[in-house]
């Protein structure tokens, strides 16, 4: 039985003992005794108060006790239940002043169950963003990087594991380690890699390469483990080449150098022996020949060893000119990029310091506060050059100029142990183009740059359109009157999705760059992706190299085209077959109320101007025929080609001078009359 | 007198040694392969053998093992000269039997003095 029905049966028992035995008692009380009214009323009183009092004072406690205890076990148990829900039935009796209390209770465990949640949220969003940051820093990192569970499963590559593993379809999540890499000693070595996170080392040696990994278990708890590798397999080539190369040729002068000095012992222990004399000064002879062919072998393996681990690395040449004008500033120095800018391969930090003393000379020497500076594609090198206008240098003066040291310091390299490590030199001469001299500093190029691709000819853009330039509103007087060689132009060139501008193709990529007074400016450019709000198609895909997802993240050409806008400014623009560019860029700018109708110049009407009767005046071909160098890669890009065009102008320059063309007004007049004469 | 037998393909050097070696007071024959070196040590033992080890043919290490192999010439004394500078060459050299070793550049008076050593030793053993 429950307490409450037995404590209730308890009650009404005892009542009913207590009333009955309380009127047993009064009965045989009234029996014996003679009483009167008053004495039985209080007779009656005494034999039934007892029972009446147990009734009473029960029915006073269930009411506002026990009621109330029931009533507060329910309002506990559906706050356990239902911690939000609100209490309608406040608690009565004697137990009504502890509502105030519950309430408190009932508030400050929402309140804190609203922090936990807050924080618990907030907790999240960090790891959610820490987590983020992870993995676009294992994005990014050259490094491959694998991360395995307890169970060398895959949990994570990045991009550079990927690229190392792109011929083994074993990498993927949820794949064991041990199909990427079957080597026993790596499952042995993840299975007892040290608690406390140190690293260990391992080399996994493989037919087609050696792999050096790293792993280190992530936390204790769990068995996951971090896996750092490098593909050394190029390093321990390359020593091993030196050292072999090396054990072959040390045995060899010493073999030279043992029987020289045997020789010249026997030579000196001779005295008339003049046979003997003869043949021992013979051997002398041979064997210091040999000596001489041995020591050059040890110089060049040296060198090419020394080249080869120096730390020559891929460098753009206008980053690196960029940090030089910053060392260059505080000496009042400009310097001026020009050309097509390229990859080098030098160590940055030598070289700029190298540069830096031989410019503040130079300057000095000249005592000039400009330079033009430009990277020229050579041979198999690259030639950087310094110019100036004025005279070459005496080489009695660069030979000078290799013993300067790099800085205020004894122990400083000088300015030939950072030409020695680059397997350079420098000299002095007229540069061909112009009428100019520079300093030249031939450096390694990088074998860095995509592969030119293969052009598509059958898609060439067509030459003439509905739309001529020569429609284009004359130039004011001021510039007209300008000669081409202080015009301020911009080159540009665009890549479409078609060649049927006005029927739907639109552009995907606009760069241009700038040439102010004769030369092209190699920092100055603007190259900018364009999402074309539709499909490129395949076909001209083939051609630029663009496809959907590389301009999926582009912004439209409404923001695109009022920067361009901006960068051209007032100069005048310059494309090669112009009438297709400024078609494309026009009606663009139709669209967002942009207007380009500022004078424009087309290489390939003044190239046919120059030569009417030479065939082919495709930039291609007018690259080769002005033997314009350029990187592979660069064309079929926007900006390469705009620097190409560029480049061409320049070259066009000198020959429309001699022609008699010399201002803008010149060169607009010669283009319209090869395009009138085309057309007819 | 006690003859010396040098083995090297190195002409240049056979001719400034086997004078040298004869100013010493050695009597010296030479040999420029291994084959013609174990001939002339059948034909008639030297008292000491300077043996180059990189020669055409069959190697310095060759004929110092079929020397050792042999009882007339188990005890023969063998200098080893070698181009190389490696340590482990001189080791595998001793292990196969080699009384000294000398490494090429060498001066001539240093080789002189440790063949008369060898020779001094050899003969007190006799």
């Amino acid at each position: 039985m429950p307490p409450r029905q037995r404590l209730l049966g308890l009650w009404l028992l005892l009542t009913g003992i207590l009333l009955f035995s309380g009127i047993g008692l009064l009965l045989w009380l009234d029996s014996t005794l003679t009483l009167d009214t008053t004495e039985r009323a209080a007779v009656w009183l005494l034999c039934l108060l007892p029972g009446v009092l147990v009734l009473v004072l029960g029915a006073l406690l269930e009411k506002r006790l026990f009621r109330p205890l029931r009533q507060f076990q329910v309002l506990l148990a559906r706050l356990v239940a239902a911690p939000d829900a609100q209490s309608d039935f406040p608690l009565d009796g004697w137990l009504a002043p502890l509502q105030p209390d519950l309430d408190q209770i009932r508030e400050g465990w929402r309140g804190d169950r609203e922090r936990v949640l807050v924080a618990r949220n907030e907790g999240a969003a960090h790891a959610a963003y820490i987590q983020q940051e992870l993995e676009i820093l294992l994005q990014v990192l050259d490094l491959p990087i694998l991360i395995c569970d307890e169970h060398q499963r895959l949990l994570l590559f990045n991009p550079a594991a990927r690229t190392l593993f792109h011929d083994q379809p074993a990498l993927g999540l949820g794949r064991q380690v041990s199909q990427l890499l079957p080597h026993a000693s790596l499952g042995d070595a993840l299975r007892q890699l040290p608690a406390d996170g140190s690293p260990r080392q391992l080399l996994l040696p493989g037919e087609a390469r050696w792999l050096r990994c790293e792993l280190r278990k992530l936390d204790a708890q769990h068995g996951g483990a971090l896996i750092v590798l490098h593909d050394t397999t190029h390093e321990l080539e390359a020593g091993q080449r030196w050292r072999r190369a090396l054990a072959e040729l040390l045995p060899r002068l010493r073999g030279h150098t043992g029987s020289m000095r045997s020789a010249v012992e026997a030579l000196l222990q001779a005295e008339d022996k003049l046979e003997l004399k003869r043949r021992l000064v013979q051997a002398i002879n041979q064997e210091s020949q040999m000596l001489t062919e041995r020591v050059s072998e040890l110089t060049r393996l040296v060198e090419s060893q020394q080249l080869s681990q120096s730390s020559l690395e891929d460098t753009w040449s206008n980053d690196l000119f960029r940090a030089l004008q910053e060392r260059l500033t505080a000496q009042s120095i400009t310097l001026t990029a020009i050309g097509i800018p390229v990859w080098i391969r030098v160590d940055g930090p030598a070289l700029l310091a190298m540069l830096e003393v031989m410019i503040t000379h130079l300057c000095a020497t000249l005592k000039t506060p400009s330079l033009d500076v430009e990277v020229l594609l050579g041979n198999h090198r690259v030639y950087l050059d310094l110019i100036w206008s004025g005279s070459p240098l005496s080489e009695q003066l660069l030979s000078r100029w290799r013993d300067l040291p790099l800085f205020d310091d004894e122990l400083s390299p000088k300015i030939s142990d950072v030409l020695n490590q680059h397997d350079a030199d420098l000299w002095s001469l007229i540069r061909k183009s112009e009428a100019r001299a520079c300093l030249r500093l031939p450096v390694p190029s990088s074998l860095r740059g995509a592969l030119p691709r293969a052009a598509d000819t059958s898609q060439e853009r067509p030459e003439f359109h509905d739309f001529s330039i020569a429609e284009l509103p004359p130039p004011d007087s001021v510039q007209s009157h300008t000669p081409l060689t202080r015009l301020e132009m911009i080159v540009f060139d665009t890549e479409t999705t078609g060649l049927n501008l006005r029927g739907g193709d639109r552009i995907i990529s606009i760069a241009a760059c700038r040439i102010i007074n004769g030369r092209l400016l190699a920092q100055d450019s603007f190259d900018q992706l364009v999402n074309p709000q539709r499909d490129i198609p395949a076909a001209s895909t083939l051609i630029h190299g663009l496809c959907n997802d590389d301009v999926a993240s582009a912004p439209p050409i409404d923001i695109i085209l009022p920067r361009f806008r901006h960068y051209v400014g007032s100069g005048v623009l310059v494309a090669h077959n112009a009438a297709f560019d400024l078609l494309a860029v026009r009606l663009a700018g139709d669209e967002c109320g942009v207007s380009f109708d500022m004078p424009v110049l087309d290489t390939l009407l003044l190239s046919r101007a120059l030569d009417p009767t030479l065939e082919g005046h495709g930039l291609d071909v007018l690259a080769e025929r002005f033997q314009l160098i350029f990187p592979p890669g660069t064309r079929h890009t926007a900006l390469g080609d705009a620097r190409v065009t560029a480049e061409l102008l320049l070259a066009l320059l000198p020959r429309l001078n001699a022609r008699g063309v010399h201002t803008l007004e010149d060169a607009l007049a010669l283009q319209m009359r090869v395009e009138l004469e085309s057309k007819r | 007198m006690a003859r010396v037998l040098i083995v090297d393909d190195e002409p240049n050097i056979l001719l400034s040694l086997e004078f040298l070696m004869q100013q010493a007071g050695l009597e010296v024959d030479t040999a420029d392969t291994g084959e013609s070196a174990l001939a002339k040590v059948a034909a008639s033992p030297p008292d000491l053998l300077l043996l180059d080890i990189s020669l055409p043919g069959i190697s310095g290490f060759d004929v110092l093992e079929r020397l050792r192999e042999q009882p007339a010439t188990r005890a023969l004394p063998v200098v080893m000269l070698t181009a190389h500078g490696r340590e482990v060459e001189k080791e595998k050299g001793i292990a196969l039997g080699a009384d000294d070793y000398i490494t090429k550049p060498f001066s001539t008076q240093e080789l002189v003095a440790r063949i008369q050593a060898l020779l001094g030793n050899s003969s007190r053993m006799e």
